[in-house]
């Protein structure tokens, strides 16, 4: 187990050394970050001094050896729109975004592990359908229009919590929600799906044919077998949020997050920040994946140690 | 090893009657269990055999009132000591206290993710209402008795760690652990080592005896059937075609099914020329003919054969057949 665990952290690391480097390549071979940060009708003089100044004149070898030796000790480089280490700016928003990330989670697993059971044990009956019906909806809406309506009937309408900004935990409950539903739908369905299949297996007509209910039957035996199959799905839908859904739900609600923190040094040209946030956020992704191997192992044993 | 258990006095434990079992097919209905009708006694070991897809299995599922979705119990009645079993409060208590079942393939039947003691404990626990240290104690005791060694070492395996002939015996330990009256065993020896089998077999055959169960043995294997019940009812197509006792089955097969069954055994003790097959093929369920079901099959077939299926009746005592060929006149529906 320990030297499966040893090997597994090698290779994350791994990954998160090529993912890196490929973000390198993207903003330093197809473009460089002195040529983004200027207008376009910016003279060639201009950029000469811009680049000479971030140090872009020097050799790509140089620059990727300086980058690479750079991440080992946390250095992201400078940020040319704050004036800041970009590592900085971005660890400072990281905490608001895994509350977010983690408050979305908690409403994916919350929703759909029940009622993924509970479609499962009324199967073909109004339970079932109307999980079913749930699902499609969530699934279907995109996250900042459900996003916006939550505020319009939570926020503005009833005056329940706030509309935007981090103000403790009552301003994460919509986010979360504007996160977690559309992964609890596709979650929920996966779940119901896995359980009524495990249900016609051999050893759940056996658990059933000892007396068991069909309740302790779904919930004892059924969901166990589920359950890797779910942690791997939350893992993907924990991939997605933090590469896709945080940084417009971060936008929507006003959170300052690392999302938001990208589309800002988007919008201002800062490409050494953007880099910063993309690396920190891949990282985020294959830590995801490393837990979700972790999982998995201890939920199942028969999972191969390879 | 067939020999009753006799001490005389038996009752009568479980009494199926006109028990059918449908799936709904794009062909219509397709009945897996048609018109069943058997009685198990106290200490009575009865087989029931049959070729694959002549209903066995559903109907051992059926008795305790189990039926795969999508398909239904759709008439008939089965009764446990009077009390009817497809009445869902009925069957709470009746499933695993009083009938158990043992499954075919011991690999899938036990929860992969649940360790030996974990699925013993949870029925000694729900199912019996024993606490505490009585459970691994109970454990142990259920372990020993399907003669695994090293009991409290297995308690922490999981079936996937287990050899095939140990995890039928695990699940026989958890069909024991409610003390069961009856134990309903669909193919329990299939997909075993030939000597595994015959293990698994005896320690069935000791354990009823020394329990007092009976054992419905549902089975392909007329071998099992001969060294194992003390009575058999040969099935096809849903339906019984013939009972009788162990030893009149194989000295004296009355339906021409039964006749091919057994000439498609190969027999050490006597030398009878050679095996043959039943012509034709197992029937396709979704094309039911209208009367006797092993009529294209069967080469004593006459019109007579195709118009209603024939009923079961009593030729002689304890002996019954389903054939128009076999009923004595008379009692022949007209």
């Amino acid at each position: 187990m320990l030297r499966w665990l040893a090997r597994r952290i090698i290779a994350a690391a791994l990954v998160v050394f090529v993912v890196t480097s490929l973000v390198f390549v993207v903003t330093h071979v197809f473009t460089d970050p002195a040529t983004v940060s200027l207008p376009l009708e910016a003279t060639e003089e201009h950029r000469a001094d811009r680049r000479a100044a971030l140090g872009i004149d020097r050799p790509l070898a140089v620059q990727y050896w300086d980058f690479v030796s750079g991440l080992v000790v946390g250095d992201l480089g400078e940020s040319f729109w704050q004036d800041q280490p970009a590592s900085k700016l971005v660890l400072e928003r990281l905490p608001a975004t895994l509350k977010l990330v983690a408050g979305a989670t908690a409403v994916t697993v919350l929703l759909a592990a029940p009622m993924g059971m509970l479609a499962a044990w009324w199967e073909r009956r109004f339970a079932d359908h109307a999980v079913l019906g749930f699902s499609m909806a969530s699934i279907s809406a995109p996250p900042f229009w459900i996003g916006y309506l939550l505020i319009i009937v939570f926020a503005v309408q009833l005056g329940w919590v706030p509309t935007f900004g981090s103000r403790g935990f009552i301003s994460l409950i919509l986010p979360s929600f504007a996160i977690g539903l559309a992964s609890a739908g596709r979650l929920a369905q996966m779940t119901r799906r896995g359980i009524v299949e495990e249900l016609r297996k051999p050893y759940a007509v056996t658990a059933l044919s000892r007396g068991f209910s069909r309740s302790y039957t779904i919930v004892h035996h059924t969901f166990r077998n589920v359950a890797s199959g779910f942690v791997t799905m939350t893992g993907w839908e924990l991939t997605r949020m933090f590469t896709g859904y945080t940084v417009v739900i971060e936008v929507v609600f006003a959170w300052p997050g690392v999302g938001r923190l990208a589309i800002h040094a988007i919008e201002n040209r800062d490409l050494i920040l953007v880099q910063a946030a993309v690396v920190v956020l891949a990282t985020l992704v294959v830590v995801t994946n490393l837990l979700v191997d972790i999982a998995r192992r201890m939920i199942d044993p028969r999972v191969e140690l390879a | 090893m067939s020999t009753t258990n006799g001490n005389g006095r038996t009752e009568r434990l479980l009494e199926v009657k006109d028990l059918t079992v449908g799936f709904p097919t794009r062909d219509g209905i397709v009945r897996g269990v048609d018109g069943l009708t058997l009685n198990v006694g106290s200490h009575e070991r009865l087989g029931v055999v049959g070729e694959s897809g002549s209903g066995k299995s559903v109907m051992g599922l059926a008795i305790l009132g189990m039926v795969l979705p999508p398909g239904r119990i759709m008439g008939g009645s089965v009764r446990w000591r009077g009390e009817d079993v497809l009445d869902p409060a009925v069957a709470n208590r009746v499933r695993g206290r009083e009938i158990a079942m043992i499954f075919q393939d011991p690999m899938v039947s036990l929860n992969p993710l649940k360790t030996v003691g974990s699925q013993l404990r949870e029925l000694l626990q729900r199912r019996v209402g024993l606490q505490g240290s009585k459970i691994k104690q109970r454990s142990l005791e259920l372990l020993d008795m399907v003669g695994i060694a090293n009991a409290s070492e297995r308690l922490r395996a999981y079936a996937y760690e287990l050899s095939g002939g140990m995890r039928q015996r695990v699940m026989i330990a958890t069909a024991l652990a409610c003390e069961p009256t009856l134990v309903i065993a669909d193919e329990p020896t299939t997909g075993l080592d030939v000597t595994i089998q015959d293990q698994i077999l005896t320690l069935l055959h000791d354990l009823s005896t020394e329990l007092g169960m009976s054992v419905l043995m549902i089975t392909h294997d007329l071998g099992v059937v001969a060294q194992f019940c003390d009575r058999v009812q040969v099935m096809y197509a849903g339906r019984i075609v013939e009972r009788a006792p162990i030893n009149e089955m194989f000295t004296d097969p009355q339906h021409p099914y039964s006749l091919g069954l057994l000439h498609s055994v190969p027999r050490v003790d006597r030398d009878d020329g050679e095996l043959t097959g039943i012509p034709g093929e197992p029937l396709d369920r979704a094309q039911f003919p209208p009367g006797c079901a092993f009529e294209p099959r069967c080469n004593e077939a006459s019109d007579g054969c195709r118009d209603t299926p024939p009923p079961l009746l009593k030729i002689a005592e304890r002996r019954w057949v389903a054939c128009y060929n076999r009923t004595p006149a008379g009692e022949a529906p007209a």
